[in-house]
């Protein structure tokens, strides 16, 4: 059988999740919080574009995709500007929790909104295809493969030439420090709740083009996307970007033999227990070690 | 009685070396150890309840090697600590608290009755939640004498108290070694404590011991004063 | 013993048990709300409590996150149909036995992730309660075939699993449902006051003062897993019961069913047992009120939103533990507290 079109289907797929990855990884190392709300905004931008740009729409597709992703920003930095001072106060696992809520209730105005129907994204970049290898890639999955690239690429410049880079940094590796020394926490943070947004955004529409448009399904999606970073555990770009691929790979491979595709989705789940458990040395802390 | 003797025992993390070759020896009573912020006592007490392993040296009570023994059976060793940060559980009551520590480490449930006596703590189904701070510490030590000890950790254990109560935990401490047979060894800040409580003390500095010996002599020493106080004696 | 039987604690627990037994007793009889569709939501409602406390047990007492409760149900239910079908015995000896693979399950998926952080162990919760119900929608649940799955060829009408001989009626059933809910709160109930809630407590005060008293630490948590998905599976069991088979076509054994547990019990009160039934009622009986009012269910993941938001960043005590501290503040005059906390 030939296995390239799951290959390529398989590294498109991949791709989105490690943006997505990206996404959650450059929001957790610069404020502490593992957004598990990441796919539900994605999920609330993907929507909203179905809305906007019905069929001929009223708004140009490529307008309207840029106005889905900066109302994703927008809702994340509003989440960041609320919940950010109480947030602040408390451990890693209750900032996730925390936004475990704001997930439900982004769900809640969804579902709400637009019952849970499955519905389709279409994008006009899907209609241009070019060949390659026997199987048909259309444009949209070219952006796919080449977006995830580019951001990773492109944050990763940004941490190390740009000051707002370098202070998130900076916060990353010892917030306390990076405040002493005059930086401003709060501002690098919001920046980096609304990027955060904006690539979920972006990976919410790639998502429901490439899979399906229903937002629960969508919302955890968060699953995969936070087995990419799991993978890069916790801290490498360029090891989400992998795990994302393989993840995507693996998991449309798996679909491609025939007595497991009906399973071919725990993949992502499997691959990122494995790789938690033979992975972080957890450090007990004892709260006493500083005197 | 009981004679502690910690023989150049190292501490690295990564780059830094808590406590660089230090020797000590504690016998009888209470004995305090004393140093500015970060000088290595509370890394001295992890070492001797077992959450700093050393990377060199060795740790002897009464000849036996208190290393040897693995982290978790300390406390029916006869080891107990008291921690800076307040360690009562509020949704307990007082009784229950001391039971736990007398569950594990071997204790008889008399025993809590018996620490409580000692302590002179009444209204024993009271929750950790209706005490007041000075009882809560008074727990904590309670939790300290309950059983069979053999070495007892103070932590600040005055932390968050005014003076009038600091001397009566005062009291309480003092009488440990005589009630229990306990070497007890005190950290803290408050050198009124530290003179009142401790018989003999020793000081440390960026992981090192800088001096030891009786509480009067140590605390009137240059170098102490020196470390302390960050000024040269000859400028005083 | 004595002393435990007169705490306040016991005599309100003691109350509450037996408003609950007499509810169970009445509730049929009522109109509306203990007929059909009333009583079954109800029968549900108190099955998913048993789902509630074991989550609320492993947060509340011992701060472990485990989003992956909804998913051992399935497990619990699975085991139960496949039993049944397998060996034809009393339902009580299959529940019993579901209940105790769910328990070997469910602590041996969580153990690895004990050693890590406490959110690592929420996020490997969540991928297995994702892989799980993934599994189950592929596998189905057993009905009546043969093999390692039990499933009948599709197109053929599904054997149903009968309700136990003392719970065959749904009035029947109902009461059933709730002398076990009763039985394992009560069991509970005793474990929290015994040595091993203090020794849980004293782990959720702080795992270094913990070890410092000599407490075995992992083994309590493991403790902890065992019980926790034993009461589980057995909530599976009983929901397998109800109705005599399961589907695993909808959403009810999902991630976001687990998610959404965690969320009420949270609100709920994750300290007191109480809430553990709060968290019940919410979970099922929620939503399926506001159906019957005509307002869209949807609603319900909002209003837990909001909820978990506040609950985990400003209130730790819950709905249940909010009442309870009024209904103890109101008891009690304040007494002027003569300490002043200084902060060192």
């Amino acid at each position: 059988m030939n296995l390239l079109p799951f290959l390529v289907a398989g590294l498109v797929i991949g791709s989105v999740y490690a943006l997505s990855g990206v996404g959650v990884l450059v929001l957790y190392r610069t404020t502490g919080v593992l957004n598990f709300a990441h796919g539900a905004i994605g999920a609330l931008a993907a929507m909203l574009l179905w809305q906007l740009v019905p069929t001929q729409g009223r708004l140009q597709p490529a307008i309207g995709i840029a106005v889905c992703i900066l109302i994703a920003a927008a809702a994340a930095l509003l989440f960041g500007l609320l919940a950010g001072p109480y947030l602040a106060r408390i451990d890693e696992l209750r900032k996730a929790i925390a936004t475990l809520g704001f997930a439900l209730v982004i769900i809640g105005v969804l579902l709400f909104t637009w019952n849970d129907k499955a519905r389709t994204l279409r994008l006009d970049t899907s209609s241009i295809a070019i060949n390659v290898g026997g199987s048909r890639v259309n444009l949209t999955q070219i952006i796919c493969l080449l977006l995830a690239v580019l951001v990773v690429v492109a944050t990763v410049l940004a941490f190390r030439y740009t000051s707002i880079g370098m202070s998130m940094r900076a916060l990353a590796s010892d917030r306390e420090l990076a405040s002493v020394v005059g930086t401003n926490v709060r501002l690098v943070e919001n920046v980096a709740w609304a990027l955060s947004g904006a690539i979920a955004g972006a990976s919410g529409i790639l998502l429901a083009n490439q899979t399906r448009l229903e937002p629960a399904f969508l919302t955890f999606l968060i699953i995969p996307e936070l087995a990419a970073v799991v993978i890069g555990r916790f801290s490498s770009l360029w090891l989400t970007l992998v795990g994302g691929l393989v993840i995507g790979v693996l998991q449309t491979l798996a679909s491609a033999w025939e007595p497991i595709t009906a399973y071919a989705t725990i993949v992502p789940f499997l691959i990122a227990t494995v790789v938690i458990l033979i992975g972080r040395r957890r450090v007990l802390t004892i709260g006493v070690v500083r005197s | 009685m009981s004679r502690l003797v910690i023989d150049r025992v190292t501490v690295r993390y990564g780059g830094v070396t808590p406590l660089d070759a230090v020797s000590l020896e504690f016998e009888d009573g209470v004995c305090g150890i004393i140093g500015p912020n970060g000088a290595g006592k509370t890394t001295t007490f992890n070492v001797l309840s077992g959450f700093a392993i050393p990377a060199e040296g060795s740790v002897h009570i009464d000849g036996e090697s208190l290393l040897a023994v693995p982290r978790h059976r300390r406390a029916r060793w006869g080891l107990r600590r008291s921690f800076q940060q307040e360690q009562v559980i509020r949704s307990l009551t007082v009784r229950e608290n001391l039971l736990l520590a007398a569950e594990n480490s071997g204790a008889t449930r008399a025993s809590v009755d018996a620490a409580l006596d000692y302590v002179g703590l009444d209204g024993r189904d009271r929750l950790g939640s209706d005490l007041t701070i000075l009882e809560r510490r008074l727990v904590e030590i309670a939790r300290c004498v309950v059983g069979e000890p053999r070495l007892v950790l103070l932590d600040e254990p005055a932390a968050g108290l005014d003076p009038a109560e600091s001397e009566m935990l005062l009291g309480v401490i003092t009488g440990i070694p005589a009630t229990t047979g306990a070497l007890v060894l005190l950290v803290d800040h408050d050198m009124d404590l530290v003179r009142a409580a401790c018989a003999t003390v020793a000081v440390l500095d960026f992981g090192r011991r800088i001096a030891a010996g009786s509480t009067a002599e140590v605390l009137t020493s240059p170098d102490v004063r020196k470390a302390y106080l960050g000024i040269e004696e000859e400028k005083a | 013993m004595i002393s435990f039987l007169a705490r306040r604690n016991t005599r309100v627990g003691a109350i509450g048990l037996l408003v609950g037994l007499a509810l169970a007793v009445v509730i049929p009889f009522l109109p509306g709300i203990g007929q059909g569709s009333g009583l079954f939501a109800l029968t549900a409602c108190a099955i998913y409590s048993l789902a509630a406390l074991a989550a609320g047990i492993l947060y509340g007492r011992l701060g472990l996150v485990s989003l992956m409760q909804i998913a051992l149900v399935a497990v619990g239910g699975w085991v139960t149909l496949r039993l049944y079908y397998a060996t034809d015995l009393p339902f009580e000896l299959v529940a019993v036995a579901a209940a105790v693979v769910t328990a070997l399950i469910g602590t041996l998926l969580s153990l690895p992730a004990l050693k890590l952080s406490g959110l690592s162990l929420a996020i490997v919760t969540l991928m297995i309660a994702g892989g799980i119900q993934v599994v189950i929608t592929a596998t189905g649940f057993p009905n009546g075939g043969t093999g390692f799955l039990g499933r009948l060829p599709a197109g053929t009408v599904p054997d149903t699993m009968p309700r136990p001989t003392w719970g065959a009626s749904d009035d029947a059933y109902f009461r059933y449902v709730a002398v076990v809910v009763a039985v394992v709160f009560l069991a509970v109930w005793w474990l929290l006051s015994s040595r091993v809630g203090r020794a849980w407590a004293a782990i959720r005060q702080g795992e270094a003062g913990a070890i410092t008293l000599g407490i075995p630490v992992t083994r309590y948590r493991i403790l902890a897993l065992l019980i926790t998905s034993f009461i589980t599976g057995l909530s599976g069991a009983l929901l397998a019961a109800n109705t005599g088979v399961l589907d695993s076509t909808g959403t009810t054994f999902s991630a976001q069913q687990s998610v959404l547990l965690f969320a009420t019990v949270l609100i709920g009160g994750t300290f007191s047992l109480s809430g553990a039934v709060i968290g019940g009622i919410f979970f099922y009986g929620v939503p399926v009120l506001l159906q019957a009012w005509g307002v869209s269910g949807d609603l319900v993941f909002i209003i837990l939103g909001l909820g978990t938001i506040q609950a985990i960043t400003t209130n730790p005590i819950g709905i249940a533990g909010s009442v309870a501290a009024l209904a103890r503040r109101w008891r009690t005059p304040r007494r002027a507290s003569r300490a002043r906390e200084v902060t060192a």
